[in-house]
């Protein structure tokens, strides 16, 4: 109610200019003393204007807030508690707490009498007052085998990191349990198939009756649980309907929803939901006699007893173009165009109706894709139209002599289970267009357990010429570029081998040694670069060389006239001692060693020397070699040997002019 | 013509005739003889300058290119036990097994067929880490290609969103782009360097293979840089993982992140790793996420 009362302020708060036809703001009659002063001491055309409240934010508003109590309780009972041999009872454990803040045990602690494993889970809120608060129930289906009392042990659940202890609970088997006990409240799962195919939708219907007593509850919250399994909410139903039961007509609520499986294999399903006591979601329909007790509800999550569903993938061989997940015994009307006189450019659409007659509901179905075809561009689009309700008499879709479809009320119930209507908007790129292009689509029959083809066909029409698209190349040119069908993915095989290796998967430029290998080159050609700029400063600079090799020479011919000496070989002291002077002065002359006489050595020697004992020394050496080498008479070298001393001192100072 | 001829003197060639004196050939010899001696003809060393180091290089990388021949022995053999577990049908045994001989040495078939392992164990994030190190080491298989692809339209994911750079860092392995890289580079470095130093003519092939050299350098640069940021992607691993607002246990979880779900890694602290994706930034653990080498993760601490 204050919403309702929000939005109708909110409404009255914008009225449209009748000129203009724009929102004028109005003044509000719910503006407080205030707002009526200030608006008393402003000028009329400088009023200032409300703001209109955001709806949405009045929704919010108006929701009573969340409380989550700070000290977490729990409590467990068996229902019924009291139950003979093999009879179903529940555990039931009940939290003020949040669902997602529970770690709830892997394993529960029960006496091995018991055959006990885990049932449906939910969370709701109750009404606390002006607050809500989560409650959160766990059930476990149980059942004994032998006669006797049955204690779950108290055990502790962390409730958002904060210890509860969730107290213990007992179980009486007896023979006759006394008659004052009800048996647990159950739901029925009721489907219309069991044995399907992966994407095939079926019709679940969930059953609540009335108590012994003729009391009829809603269910919150309800629900299919399970793996593998998808659950049509948008096209649920609730309803309540007199249905026999143990011989009487008892007054039972119905929830009704489509499930389709997702995955192959055995899945298991199950119906659970809180029992809600007088609230409900959405509209209700009584049909028949029926008590609804009022007063606050009393949650309590009942659940179904698990429906086991084998679901077989459908088959890859016999696929055909076409197929988008189409499951059912399909049937398609005469396509239908308007108009069928056209120009080129101009869109015109193409509906077909789809209406399935299998056993079970039309799942959300896809509109085949258009193909790929040249002179036409095609958009898809599909209306759904949910499965009908399943009510006592049904309406018939037939299709009259002009292609439209006729709905009549009079036989055939169950037989029709939902229409889809393809529409597609095609627009011709050429006048040379004859015929839409035929739309390929196929479903499977899960009787026949084969695709059927249900190409959509193509229709005549007259194209005109007309103004052409700005990009109609480009149209044109991708129609026929992407006609290659996109291959499907699948997983491929194994690999055959192992392919490339690798010593690491860390690239090489990220690995120490790989700088490493990189300085080395580097450092070789800067060695090259070193060797050939050395080189080349040689060439510019040959009396380097030549000096160089001169002291090489003379230090070989120095150890010459060493060895000589501590021989006392005289002759060879003396050849060497004057080779030694030769190659010492030889570079600073023109001209090979051997061509270098006493007077060219004489002139490198310092001033004072020339006439003194080292020029002395020099002149008596080369006179002594000459004459051995020239005169027929050999001369005596034997007082060379005492000249050694003063030989060195001359040795040493042409070294030091090289 | 008589310019044009040549005269061998010692190790190298001169212009005929641009020096008479013999003093001066001397020291051309003298000038030869500081060269490194080599353990083939001297000759065949200055003709080729660069043999030495071009051996040197593809040795090492043929070391480090090639693991032992034990290490090669155990990965195989490991691969052979892991595809004959999947073919068995005992997947979780397979991808122990391809896991362990990825572990001995990393091939690019041998993380198709663990990716493949994973996936039907249902572990999507580590699958499509396998498969993303598969195109690491291998980007021209197709297969692995293709199950990526798989993967990511059954599971709903988005695949890692790269810079040009990055994709063009794709077309190549990783280590190839550094090799391609060094390689080039020294290319163009000798080619520019050597004709002056081996008194040879610079003649228009120099100049194209230096040139080519250096835009083959330069093209993967950019690779470079993307292999670089590439290696920062990594994958969820696990199902339905917070992403959170700080590196803590008990820190507010700003969105929860699907296997296999693509994130780049920032930095490390502890436990954690602050990952950037399409969605958020924030803190996973880091077991949580994986990158195409684990250096990566060690090097963060």
């Amino acid at each position: 109610m204050p919403l309702l009362l929000a939005g109708v302020v909110s409404l009255s708060a914008h009225a449209a200019d009748p000129e203009t036809n724009r929102p004028q703001p109005q003044m509000s009659l719910q503006g407080t003393r205030n707002d009526l002063g200030n608006r008393r001491a402003l000028p009329q055309a400088q009023m200032p204007t409300q703001p209109p409240r955001d709806p949405f934010m009045s929704l919010m508003v108006s929701q009573p807030q969340i409380e989550i109590p700070a000290v977490p309780s729990a409590t467990a009972v068996f229902d019924p508690p009291v139950v003979r041999p093999r009879e179903r009872s529940y555990l039931r454990v009940m939290f003020n707490a949040l669902e997602e803040s529970i770690e709830w045990p892997t394993n529960l602690a029960a006496p091995p009498q018991l055959d006990i494993s885990p049932g449906a889970h939910g969370q709701i809120f109750q009404m606390m007052g002006a607050t809500m608060e989560p409650r959160t129930a766990v059930n476990y289906r149980v059942r004994a085998g032998g006669l006797g009392s049955f204690t779950v042990p108290e055990f502790v659940v962390r409730v958002a990191g904060r210890p509860v202890t969730v107290p213990a609970a007992s179980l009486q088997v007896v023979a006759a349990p006394p008659t004052g006990v009800l048996p647990a409240a159950r739901l029925t799962l009721e489907l219309r198939a069991t044995n399907l195919f992966v994407g095939q939708a079926v019709a679940a219907r969930v059953l609540l009756p009335a108590s012994p007593a003729g009391v009829v509850q809603g269910l919150g919250q309800p629900q299919l649980s399970g793996g593998g399994i998808l659950a049509d909410l948008g096209g649920a139903r609730q309803r309540f309907e007199m249905l026999p039961q143990g011989g009487t007509r008892v007054p039972t609520f119905i929830y009704e929803t489509t499930l389709t499986p997702v995955m192959a294999g055995k899945l298991i399903v199950y119906a659970q939901g809180f029992t809600a006591g007088s609230r409900f979601s959405g509209s209700v329909v009584v049909n028949g006699p029926a008590t609804i007790q009022g007063g606050p509800p009393q949650y309590t999550l009942l659940e179904s007893e698990p429906v086991e569903l084998d679901v077989r993938p459908l088959p890859h061989e016999g696929q055909l173009p076409g197929f988008t997940g189409a499951i059912g015994r399909l049937t398609t009307g005469p396509p239908k165009l308007t108009p069928s006189v056209l120009r080129v450019g101009d869109p015109v659409k193409l509906t077909v109706i789809v209406t399935n007659c299998g056993d079970g509901p039309l799942a959300r179905l896809v509109a085949p894709p258009p193909p790929p075809t040249q002179g036409w561009q095609v958009f898809a689009a599909s209306d759904y139209a949910p499965a009908l309700p399943l009510a006592p008499t049904q309406p018939v879709m037939r299709f009259g002599p002009n292609g439209n479809p006729v709905r009549t009320t009079t036989a055939l119930p169950d037989e029709l289970e939902g229409i889809v209507t393809f529409a597609y908007t095609l627009i011709p790129l050429t006048e040379t267009a004859r015929a839409t292009p035929p739309i390929p689509f196929s479903y499977f029959d899960p009787k026949a357990g084969a695709y059927v083809d249900l190409t959509i066909p193509s229709v005549p029409v007259t194209v005109k010429p007309g103004a052409a698209p700005g990009d109609l190349a480009s149209l044109v040119q991708a129609g026929t570029a992407g006609s290659e069908p996109e291959k499907e993915l699948v997983l491929s095989g194994l690999a055959a081998s192992r392919g490339r290796t690798a010593a690491s998967l860390v690239p090489p430029q990220q690995q120490a040694w790989f700088p490493l290998v990189q300085l080395a080159p580097a450092l070789f050609f800067f060695g090259l670069w070193s060797w050939d700029r050395r080189r080349r400063y040689l060439e510019a600079h040959p009396d380097v060389v030549l000096r160089r090799r001169a002291r090489r020479a003379l230090r070989h011919q120095c150890r010459v006239v060493q060895r000589a000496a501590q021989a006392a070989d005289a002759p060879r002291f003396a050849a060497a001692a004057v080779n030694a002077m030769r190659v010492a002065c030889a570079p600073h002359y023109p001209a090979e060693p051997r061509a270098l006489v006493g007077g060219d050595v004489l002139p490198l020697l310092p001033e004072a020397d020339r006439s003194g004992r080292a020029g002395e020394v020099v002149r008596h050496f080369f006179a002594v070699t000459d004459a051995a080498r020239f005169g027929t008479a050999a001369p005596n070298v034997t007082d060379l040997l005492p000249l050694k001393p003063d030989l060195e001192r001359v040795l040493q100072e042409l070294e030091q002019k090289l | 013509m008589k310019a044009a001829r040549t005269e061998k003197v010692g190790r190298v060639s001169r212009p005929f005739g641009t020096r008479t004196s013999k003093h001066v050939r001397t020291a051309s010899r003298l000038a030869a003889h500081p060269l490194p001696r080599a353990p083939y003809p001297a000759d065949f060393s200055l003709r080729r300058p660069g043999f030495g180091f071009a051996a040197s290089v593809l040795m090492l990388a043929a070391l480090s290119a090639c693991p032992s021949t034990a290490a090669a022995r155990s990965a195989e053999s490991l691969f052979q036990a892991g595809a004959a577990a999947y073919r068995a049908g005992q997947y979780p045994r397979a991808a122990e097994a391809f896991h362990e001989s990825v572990a001995h040495q990393p091939a690019s078939g041998t993380l198709q067929d663990l990716g493949n392992a994973w996936w039907l164990c249902g572990r999507t994030g580590s699958a499509i880490l396998a498969w993303e190190q598969a195109r690491w080491l291998d980007p021209f298989n197709s297969s692995v290609r293709q199950n990526l692809r798989f993967a990511r339209k059954t599971a709903q994911l988005e695949a890692p969103d790269l810079a040009w750079y990055e994709v063009v860092s794709t077309w190549l392995p990783a280590s190839w782009w550094a090799w391609i890289a060094g390689i080039s580079l020294w290319l163009a470095v000798g080619m520019g360097m050597l004709p002056g130093i081996l008194r040879r003519p610079k003649a228009t092939w120099h100049q194209a293979v230096a040139a080519l050299g250096l835009m083959v350098f330069l093209l993967s640069v950019p690779a470079h840089i993307g292999v670089q940021t590439r290696s920062r992607i990594g994958f969820v691993l696990g199902k339905d993982i917070p992403l959170r607002l700080t590196p803590t246990l008990e820190a507010q979880a700003v969105t929860r992140l699907a296997a296999g779900e693509p994130g780049r890694w920032v930095r490390a602290r502890g436990n954690y790793l602050l990952i950037q994706t399409s969605r958020a930034l924030g803190w996973v653990e880091q077991e949580q996420f994986g990158v195409a080498y684990p250096r990566m993760e060690r090097s963060a601490d």
